[in-house]
């Protein structure tokens, strides 16, 4: 029995994908980039004289077919990266209003299939350890103040990744927590996949170029 | 309204909105007040603050435990640190069901039914078997994966980095199954008022290789003494509580919507309740993995019954309707009042607000290691608690 774990583990052998050095094996058709032009009368603004706006979009499906997704992941803004954390970077995940999808894709990203852990990703319990707080779901006033306690708990440099529509927005549900300008990256989606999200930390960490 | 009547309680109680407590087939007026002590602190003993931030923990949730050290005598939840209010009212149906999803994003698939059902009841609509069947297959999919998910988070208190990892690799599985079904990972804009739009194919295939490999880990995790040991005797729930879903089939109470709501056609597939008779965390951990199995018998029989539609469309704009759902943590609840198209008034009752009511009383007598088990093991979602609908 001791060793029945172990053994068990190896016989599975790898289950981690190529990505993101090889193109994601799975991605979701929703949500993902849209192309197409038109107008629409979108539920939340995101498409205005004909141009589709990423952060503000739910991925509803109502503007199909004049939009149509691509599967391409790659919804995300870089505002600013920091160097320092190229080769270790943790996160600290901050809950402040989200319905639970964000949530779960953003933990998502350490399961087998993505391992972020083998990019330098780790999660932290504590914003002292963090390099950045990833903040998820609209404003709610029971977390604003956490919120902003555990921004300033983190040591400098650090960054702030939005994740999802409500941290971006608002889209349907509510308004953004925080002001925009302070995000340093901008992660579009509803949920965004987990591929969305490692991308956007890559790119963060390793001072790519914006999408 | 067809499956609800207003009067005073009677039968098994489900849960409260904001208005009314809910019975299996009664809407009573006025929530029911729900038994809860005040604890008094004896010399010695203090309280331990833990969240709403702790990246332990998948949601933003405060715990006040009282406690002389390790031994807890108390404690206290606040789920409504993050509490969101909602604006439904005034919108139509459809508009609504954007945000109604997004009440609890990981359980899309349960708010999105039963608040379409509700919906359906109100305007008369009557939706297809075909579509009926889809729902069922949506619904046990997701019940799957959420099961997976609270397997998964038992497993990594104990330590147990195996295991976890190849729940959480099924896990994953699952949600790329969901998405190939439903186009999204959450169900999200799949479903409608009198339709939906999934595709099945080969799902019962796929799914049917998810259940066998649960089923070795399931077994490994039965002959794992210290696993056991973390789950047996933690979180003993008393016998009298108001218990929903797996929680109170650990119990041995045979309480599930799919057997007594009545609405989706469950026992035309041979349905029947698991039980058990350990109400703890063991109790509760059984329970949910043996349902996986059988979730994934159910969609196995269902997809060749399933269909999109055709769209049905109502016989009124005006109306009242409920429905109740059985969601992986227990039976919830909508009730919609609609006039001339538009939403008046939307009540909720989520089983997290009577599953939390038992978390605490049976954490009492646990020591603080054990918490993190009992917690995970009643798989409470507090999204779909902390929100007020306007």
């Amino acid at each position: 029995m001791t060793n029945f774990w172990f053994l068990n583990g190896l016989k599975k052998g790898v289950k981690t994908e190529r990505f993101p050095a090889a193109e994601p094996e799975e991605p979701p058709v929703w949500p993902s980039r849209l192309k197409g032009s038109g107008s629409y009368e979108c539920p939340t603004d995101a498409i205005v004289g004909g141009e589709w706006i990423q952060e503000r979009c739910i991925f509803c499906r109502r503007c199909v077919p004049s939009f149509t997704p691509t599967q391409s992941q790659n919804i995300y803004h870089i505002r600013s990266v920091e160097p320092m954390f190229r080769k270790s970077f943790y996160l600290y995940p901050v809950d402040s209003g989200a319905c639970g999808a964000c949530n779960t894709e953003f933990f998502n990203i350490f399961s087998p299939q993505y391992d972020a852990n083998r990019l330098g990703i780790f999660m932290t319990n504590t914003p002292r350890h963090a390099d950045a707080i990833v903040v998820m779901g609209v404003g709610s006033p029971g977390m604003a103040e956490a919120l902003e306690r555990a921004y300033e708990a983190m040591p400098s440099p650090k960054l702030i990744i939005a994740l999802g529509v409500c941290a971006l927005t608002g889209g349907v549900m509510g308004n953004s927590p925080m002001n925009r300008e302070k995000y340093n990256v901008e992660i579009a989606g509803c949920p965004p996949s987990p591929y969305t999200i490692i991308s956007a930390i890559m790119a963060a960490k390793e001072k790519k170029g914006e999408m | 309204m067809r499956r609800y009547r207003f009067g005073s309680g009677t039968g098994r109680f489900v849960g409260n909105t904001e208005k009314f407590s809910v019975y299996e087939d009664v809407i009573s007026i006025g929530p029911k007040p729900l038994e809860g002590k005040r604890y008094e602190r004896a010399p010695g003993e203090f309280s331990f603050s833990y969240g709403p931030l702790t990246g332990g923990l998948l949601e933003s949730v405060a715990f006040d435990f009282e406690t002389p050290g390790e031994l807890i005598k108390s404690v206290r939840v606040e789920p409504y640190s993050k509490v969101r209010t909602i604006a439904i009212k005034g919108l139509t149906p459809q508009d609504a069901l954007l945000r109604v999803e997004r009440i609890n994003g990981f359980h899309a698939a349960s708010h999105s039914i039963a608040y379409e059902m509700a919906v359906e009841d109100a305007l008369g609509v009557e939706p297809p078997e075909g579509v009926l069947f889809s729902r069922i297959v949506m619904l046990e999919l997701e019940r799957i994966r959420s099961n997976l998910l609270v397997v998964k988070r038992l497993c990594e208190p104990a330590g147990f980095g195996v295991p976890m990892n190849e729940v959480y690799y099924l896990t994953e599985k699952v949600s790329r199954l969901i998405s190939a079904v439903s186009g999204h990972r959450y169900f999200f804009s799949s479903t409608y008022v009198g339709g939906c739009d999934i595709k099945v194919e080969n799902l019962a295939t796929s799914i049917k290789g998810v259940a066998f490999e649960f089923e070795k880990i399931f077994d490994g995790l039965l002959q794992s003494k210290i696993f056991l040991n973390r789950l047996q005797n933690n979180g003993k729930t008393d016998h009298d509580s108001d218990l929903l879903g797996p929680s109170a089939r650990a119990a041995g109470k045979r309480v599930d919507a799919r057997d007594d709501a009545d609405i989706l056609p469950y026992k035309d597939l041979g349905f029947n309740p698991v039980l058990f008779d350990e109400p703890d965390a063991f109790g509760r951990f059984y329970v949910r993995s043996i349902e996986i199995i059988r979730s994934a018998e159910i969609i196995e029989n269902a997809v060749n019954l399933c269909s999109n539609g055709p769209q049905r469309r109502g016989v009124t704009d005006s109306g009242e309707g409920a429905a109740r759902v059985e969601s992986p943590q227990g039976d919830l609840f909508y009730y919609v009042k609609i006039d001339r198209g538009v939403i008046e008034d939307v009540q909720i009752s989520s089983p997290s607000l009577l599953n939390i009511n038992a978390f605490k009383k049976s954490m009492v007598g646990n020591i603080f290691t054990d918490y993190h088990f009992n917690w995970e093991s009643f798989g409470i979602w507090v999204s779909e608690l902390a929100v007020v609908l306007t």
